[in-house]
């Protein structure tokens, strides 16, 4: 008998402790699913937390967790900050995100693409300890404290960030991201829309392109066109946009002061180049238009203002990129005069 | 007596006006030949005839290979003393023109009995075709505009500072032959279209099989001409001349590039040729629509004809090209192209384009700096190009304003625009100036018809308003005529003086002004090469950046680990995790690379700036994009360079830095500054005891400029 209440006891206490134990894994795969309709649920996979999800997902369950969480912290009201380029991470994020689940072609329960909202979920920013944004953290399956056991991402890979996310995804997590599928920039419908339109429209082109009747055939617009082009590269701004400098600079010492050119070679500002530009395109056209313009005007006062008028500007624009040309990079250009009779 | 004796043996050779002209244009022209040869020997004077920089002893180490061993040889050579332990294949990775040229040059002259040496001939091929390019430059104004166009062409052309920049005597590289060829080609295909002759269509495509041998800016060539015909088609300006002349130059031009093995094949399949062969199939379509406009009298049925037609080209092209470029039959563009097209591209992906100060993008004062008032009169030139249209202005135009645009995305590329420059501001100064002289004489002659024989009736309206205006139009036009001289002289000092104090250095020998204002010499890379040649074993392995791999094998005459040649990123990105790593991780790398020596270029005792301290976060940056061992941060303190106490860890302990400082912690390099002052940099350094491990010191040149180290052998291990 005795054997049989021992037999009963060990029989009760095995079923009991699977129970406990299929109870706990019932209880963990129902994050799981909650978890993947969520992210299915989500456009871009990234699944939304607030105060409430974080505590059902990560502080009141029981390491280790069959998942981890890959969070990003993000602030409405900061996405106008430009410097902080939320928006910018907020996209590549979720590209990161969506291509994940793409490459495991949904089949993955073992990371989990998160964001949090600041003005959402303040406790949770607090639980995390996070104070400046933009900030990514990994919750691992054995993280216990939010502020002590998780990873933070460095700061410099957010200059990058889908490709550092990638690399610190892989180091951390040992799982594969795979490749990053980025949206193409025409999608295939807008495609074959306009591989339509331009059959349509070829026909009609050629017709007209034969007839000599479009704007092409006006000389007016390609001038222009070439002025602008000229204006374009002697004002630097590819060099602008390349560098991506800015229009000016507010002045450290005296911040309602602007700064507007910059001394040094090789590096230039936004206005500064367009003002010299300006000043080297005006000199040529005032020339071209006393040849070609002033020439045909009757009246000979106009046309004596309108010489004397081009001369002094013409005078002043060289004299004026000399000086700003010597006062930038050092060099003494020549101007009109030997530099030392100045 | 005696007078008319002299005007009777005289007679024979007084000349007509017309002669008179042309022996004073001959003479002007020889004259600018001269000039233009001339002004690029401050280098010579100023130091001596050697080669500089960087690249052009490559070509000199290969000119002298040419000459010793034949075409053949060289045509095969597999140059095993660079990029070791991969090696080079030199004759399919070069442009051979430059070479070759100056080989023909060299035995030409060994066969008309000079003897000179192969380094003269090579020092002054850049300056003989800098004087050829204004010979070119007179007759393509000549064609463009009138042959006192021409003349100013050739004039500005040869001083101008942004063509002397790669020209001067001692440049030997590529540019400085092809710029003559580009132009060369550019004048031979604008005849071609101007008479559409099938002879000067034929010497284009030769010209441009010229370019395509000596430089890959032959790409330029390949893309302007195919636009300048859409242009000329959409404008309506198709005619048979053009269809000649495109495609003589394109059939044949393609053919004879493709015997140059480095262009090969891409000629037909790489992304950026695809244009020319584009535009090459349009024309047929034109021709062919012509033809049939011509057969059928019915307009409606040409328009219906045309439509299907192009809606049919146009779909055939562009499947063709879909399927081209998803077979891979078709390649894309490559970095350095995509860049111009989209500039921002290079900075994001291609580190090794970028760190190359001459692909930096163009700021406004180095235009000012290399075109001067040129810059002022290309908007006039431009506008007075518009005002008389004809195919050869357009081309011009266009010339000149792609080659604007890609200027402002490269340095390097004011070079390629230069020649445009000047022919358009060329066309500003002698319509000018022409207008002006016209105005004088047309004045004097008016006042003695009107003394004489009052005014002529024909246009008596016009020069009634002119006789009033007369003595003031005069004066202006003398002011003028004295502005546009005194402003074109200023040019001409300007280019001196800017070719003798910034485009003449050879930048492998130094030159500083001394305490005394006295100009002192630093040769010490010379020195550190010879020391090479002489106290190394034959057989020795240099490691050094890629900066310094031509001068090394070229005067060294030792192996190096990389050059300047950079086709392999994975091996310079090997070099650059090695000079960042720390001393023990480096030496793995080194043993596994097979080096003997280490050598760096220091500038902190003279204050040399460009040395390797400062090209580190470059190698730092190359490095990291193959190995991610190597991150950028850790080298920096909150996104600052700093080498003294405040660096990062990492920066004070690799082993550029080592190198770099070896020693000079107990340096004093300036009165009243601690030990270890850097003068490059302008602050004390931050790691002064600096131990040696696995290197030591070999040489150390008299200026501390070059440094190198011997690698040790591994420890004896028991």
């Amino acid at each position: 008998m005795a054997i049989s209440y021992i037999h009963l006891f060990i029989l009760s206490f095995v079923s009991i402790s699977r129970f406990l134990e299929i109870s706990k894994a019932g209880a963990e795969s129902e994050l799981v699913a909650d978890l993947l309709t969520l992210q299915s649920q989500s456009e871009s996979g990234v699944i939304h937390l607030d105060d409430r999800t974080v505590s059902k997902f990560i502080t009141s369950t029981k390491t280790p967790r069959p998942y981890s969480l890959l969070i990003f912290f993000d602030a409405i009201l900061l996405h106008d900050k430009s410097d902080l380029r939320l928006p910018v991470l907020v996209h590549d994020f979720a590209l990161v995100a969506s291509s994940f689940i793409a490459n495991h072609n949904g089949s993955n329960t073992k990371l989990f693409f998160c964001d949090l909202e600041f003005r959402e979920s303040q406790s949770s920013f607090k639980l995390f300890d996070v104070n400046a944004l933009p900030n990514i953290y990994l919750v691992g399956p054995d993280a216990e404290s939010l502020k002590d056991d998780t990873e933070q991402m460095e700061q410099s890979g957010f200059t990058r960030l889908t490709e550092s996310l990638v690399e610190f995804i892989e180091s951390r997590t040992q799982l594969t991201v795979g490749p990053i599928h980025h949206p193409p920039i025409i999608s295939k419908k807008q495609m074959v829309l306009i591989i339509g339109f331009l059959l349509i429209w070829s026909p009609f082109a050629a017709r007209k392109i034969v007839a000599g009747e479009t704007m092409f055939h006006n000389p007016r617009i390609w001038l222009s066109g070439a002025i602008f082009v000229y204006f374009f590269s002697v004002s630097g701004a590819m060099h602008i946009i390349i560098r991506k400098m800015p229009m000016f600079l507010m002045d450290r010492e005296d911040p309602n002061k602007l700064i507007f050119f910059y001394r040094g070679t090789g590096i230039q500002l936004g206005l500064e180049g367009f003002m010299v530009g300006f000043l080297y395109t005006i000199v040529g056209l005032l020339l071209a238009v006393v040849t070609h313009v002033l020439v045909y005007v009757k009246d000979l006062k106009t046309k004596r203002i309108g010489m004397l008028f081009s001369i002094f500007v013409s005078f002043w624009a060289v004299k004026q990129v000399i000086f700003l040309d010597n006062w930038k990079t050092g060099y003494a250009i020549h101007g009109f005069w030997p530099s030392r009779w100045n | 007596m005696s007078n008319s004796y002299t005007s009777d043996i005289l007679k024979p050779f007084k000349l007509k006006t017309k002669q008179q002209e042309l022996l004073i244009r001959v003479l002007i022209l020889c004259l600018v030949y001269i000039l233009a040869f001339i002004t690029r020997l401050f280098s010579v004077l100023r130091y001596e005839s050697m080669i500089h920089e960087f690249d052009p002893y490559f070509n000199y180490r290969t000119t002298l290979y040419v000459t010793q061993h034949g075409f053949y040889d060289f045509w095969n050579w597999f140059d095993y003393e660079s990029w070791y332990p991969l090696g080079r294949i030199v004759g399919g990775t070069l442009y051979p023109g430059l070479m070759v040229t100056a080989a023909l040059i060299y035995r030409l002259l060994h066969f008309l009995r000079f003897a000179v040496h192969i380094r003269e001939v090579c020092v002054l091929t850049a300056p003989f075709f800098a004087s050829n390019t204004t010979l070119v430059a007179y007759f393509f104004g000549k064609e463009i505009w009138d042959s006192g166009a021409g003349l100013v062409a050739a004039i500005l052309i040869a001083v101008c500072p942004g063509y002397i920049s790669r020209s001067v005597a001692g440049s030997y590289d590529n540019e400085g032959v092809a710029i003559f060829a580009l132009l060369f080609t550019f004048y031979l295909f604008v005849k071609a279209v101007n008479t559409g002759s099938l002879a000067w269509g034929l010497a284009s495509a030769f010209g441009y099989f010229y370019m395509v041998s000596a430089w890959g800016g032959y790409v330029f060539i390949i893309n302007l001409i195919p636009l300048y015909v859409l242009v000329l088609l959409i404008t309506g300006r198709y005619s048979m001349r053009l269809y000649v002349a495109y495609n003589c130059l394109y059939i044949l031009g393609m053919l004879l590039a493709m015997q140059i093995r480095f262009v090969g094949f891409q000629h037909v399949q790489s992304g950026e040729h695809m244009a020319a062969m584009g535009v090459f199939f349009l024309m047929q379509v034109f021709y062919f629509l012509d033809w049939v406009k011509h057969m059928l009298s019915d307009t409606n049925l040409f328009q219906e004809f045309l439509r299907i037609t192009v809606t049919c080209a146009v779909a055939v092209g562009g499947i063709a090209l879909g399927v081209g470029m998803a077979s891979g039959y078709i390649s894309p563009w490559t970095g350095r192209f995509y860049s111009l097209l989209d500039p921002t591209y290079a900075k994001d992906h291609i580190p090794i384009i970028a760190s190359v100060s001459e692909h930096q993008p163009t700021a406004w004062s180095s235009f000012m700096f290399d075109f001067h008032i040129l810059l002022f009169l290309f908007p006039a030139g431009l506008y007075f190009c518009f005002k008389r249209l004809s195919d050869a202005t357009i081309f011009i135009v266009m010339y000149g304003l792609t080659s604007m645009y890609f200027a402002g995305v490269m340095v390097r590329l004011i070079l390629v625009a230069t020649p445009a420059v000047c022919l358009i501001s060329a066309i500003a100064v002698s319509a000018t100036v022409k207008n002006l002289t016209v105005l004088l004489r047309s004045k004097t002659k008016v006042a003695q018809i009107g003394s004489t024989k009052g005014t002529s009736s024909a246009k008596a309206s016009s020069k009634a308003s002119l006789d009033q205006s007369q003595p003031f139009q005069k004066n202006g036009a003398m002011a003028l005529l004295f502005g546009a001289f005194y402003l074109l002289s200023r040019y001409a000092t300007h280019c001196t003086w800017v070719t003798s104090e910034a485009y003449s250095s050879p930048s492998i020998v130094l030159a500083a002004r001394g305490a005394h204002g006295n100009r002192v010499i630093f040769d010490d890379y010379r020195e550190a090469y010879f020391w090479l040649r002489q106290n190394t074993p034959l057989d020795a392995k240099v490691m050094s950046w890629w900066d310094y791999g031509y001068q090394i094998t070229a005067m060294g005459n030792r192996t190096v680990i990389v050059d300047n040649n950079t086709w392999n990123n994975t091996h310079i990105a090997t070099v650059g995790r090695a000079m960042s790593s720390y001393e023990d991780e480096a030496y793995e790398i080194i043993r596994s690379l097979d080096v003997d020596y280490v050598l760096v270029v220091f500038g902190g005792v003279t204050g040399y700036s460009s040395d390797d301290i400062n090209k580190f976060l470059w190698m730092v940056r190359i490095g990291g994009g193959v190995f991610p061992v190597i991150k950028e941060p850790d080298y920096l303190v909150n996104g600052e360079y700093r080498i003294d106490k405040g660096a990062a860890p990492k920066m004070l302990n690799c082993l550029m830095y080592k190198l770099s400082y070896y020693r000079f912690g107990e340096m004093m390099t300036e009165y009243g500054k601690p030990p270890g002052y850097d003068r490059a940099r302008g602050v004390e350094i931050g790691n002064k005891d600096i131990k040696l491990e696995h290197l030591e010191e070999a040489f150390t040149t008299s200026n501390w400029i070059v440094r190198i180290y011997k690698v040790k052998p591994p420890n004896n291990r028991w």
